[in-house]
């Protein structure tokens, strides 16, 4: 495996985010159903962050403070700037998003269409601050748990039914 | 109202649907069932999924939404193998028979939500003197945590606060045989705690 053997495992729960420049650490963000996760690397400084985002916009509501990544668009702000303050830079970033499955059934995704909309705001979030992502793994009807390696830059998709493999 | 308040109210409100909802599971699992007093939280936390086994772990359920005076979701959650032996009980095989949640497993399990469910929604509307449809169920398979939080997505995208309230059901063995959680949309919260005054 690409996690180092003293690999610290960071559970990245509803609305929060984590950022590290710690080797060892690994951040997770767990069954992701209509949330989204986005996992941001600089491969130059090795500094890595991960977001959980559970609705599109903030719509000038301010989350709380419990819940920096609640929203996509403030999430996204605050997760840049945090990795900013650890040495990272935007135009360097690789980012990676993964979740917005519709995983109450297809009558419901079409009443909710929750999952749809997150990615829709993400996208426009990260092209807002230049960013083009790496690699998506948006959609579909199943849940997944993504995670991102801070030694390596490298994230992984798991769902219930597949194992993990690399975004 | 104080969140202590409104939790104390909905644990009352909860308490008459989870017994109703634990007798039907008995009787359709042939076997006595204990029900928990029922759990009211606020805010998305990821306890919900405790009693099945914790976020990540895989479970079969059924999902029902509520319309008419008042709007909101239910869901009927079993870890995996517990839903397999629920399906043996239910159609009278031997244990161990249903091994995989085939087309017969999936249908059993989604007239257990159906039938749990309704008799929850069921005692609400007869206690509060509401009139309540539980919609169809839809069949659910997959990581606990992603359910739980798809349907505070949906409540908070209306605003306002996610409120659940669970009732863990437990067989003869002291496992969970059950996990039954309902969310009213925010909009629905004020009338529920009129009508429960």
């Amino acid at each position: 495996m690409t996690a180092p053997a003293e690999a610290r495992r960071i559970s990245v729960g509803i609305g929060q985010l984590a950022i590290s420049k710690d080797p060892t650490d690994v951040l997770v963000a767990y069954g992701l159903g209509s949330c989204i996760g986005i996992s941001c690397y600089d491969p130059q400084t090795k500094v890595g962050g991960l977001a959980h985002v559970l609705l599109p916009n903030s719509e000038g509501k301010r989350p709380g403070e419990g819940e920096p990544a609640r929203f996509a668009d403030t999430g996204i702000d605050t997760l840049l700037k945090q990795l900013a303050a650890l040495g990272a830079s935007p135009r360097r970033m690789v980012v990676k998003v993964a979740g917005g499955a519709a995983v109450l059934g297809p009558a419901n995704a079409e009443k909710f269409k929750i999952g749809e909309r997150n990615a829709e705001a993400i996208k426009e979030r990260l092209k807002h601050h230049g960013i083009a992502p790496a690699a998506v793994d948006l959609g579909g009807t199943k849940g997944r748990t993504l995670e991102v390696h801070i030694n390596t830059g490298k994230t992984f998709v798991r769902t219930a039914a597949s194992p993990a493999s690399e975004l | 109202m104080t969140d202590e308040k409104l939790i104390e109210t909905l644990t009352a409100v909860a308490k008459d649907g989870a017994t109703r909802a634990g007798r039907g599971l008995s009787g359709l699992m042939g076997q006595e069932i204990a029900i928990h007093v029922p759990n009211v939280r606020v805010g998305t936390k990821a306890d919900a999924c405790d009693a099945v086994g914790g976020e990540e772990s895989l479970v079969l359920g059924a999902y029902l939404s509520i319309s008419g005076d008042i709007t909101g979701h239910v869901m009927l959650l079993f870890p995996e193998l517990r839903a397999l032996e629920c399906v043996d009980l239910m159609c009278g095989q031997k244990p161990g028979s249903t091994t995989e949640a085939d087309e017969l497993a999936q249908s059993a399990i989604g007239e257990l939500g159906n039938i749990v469910g309704s008799a929850f929604v069921n005692a609400l509307a007869d206690d509060l003197n509401l009139i309540l449809h539980p919609s169809p169920p839809t069949i659910l398979h997959d990581m606990a945590i992603a359910l739980v939080q798809s349907v505070y997505a949906e409540v908070l995208s209306q605003g306002g606060d996610v409120v659940m309230m669970d009732a863990v059901f437990e067989d003869q063995k002291g496992r969970t045989a059950g996990l039954l959680l309902v969310a009213p949309d925010p909009a629905s919260i004020e009338p529920l705690l009129r009508v429960a005054a």
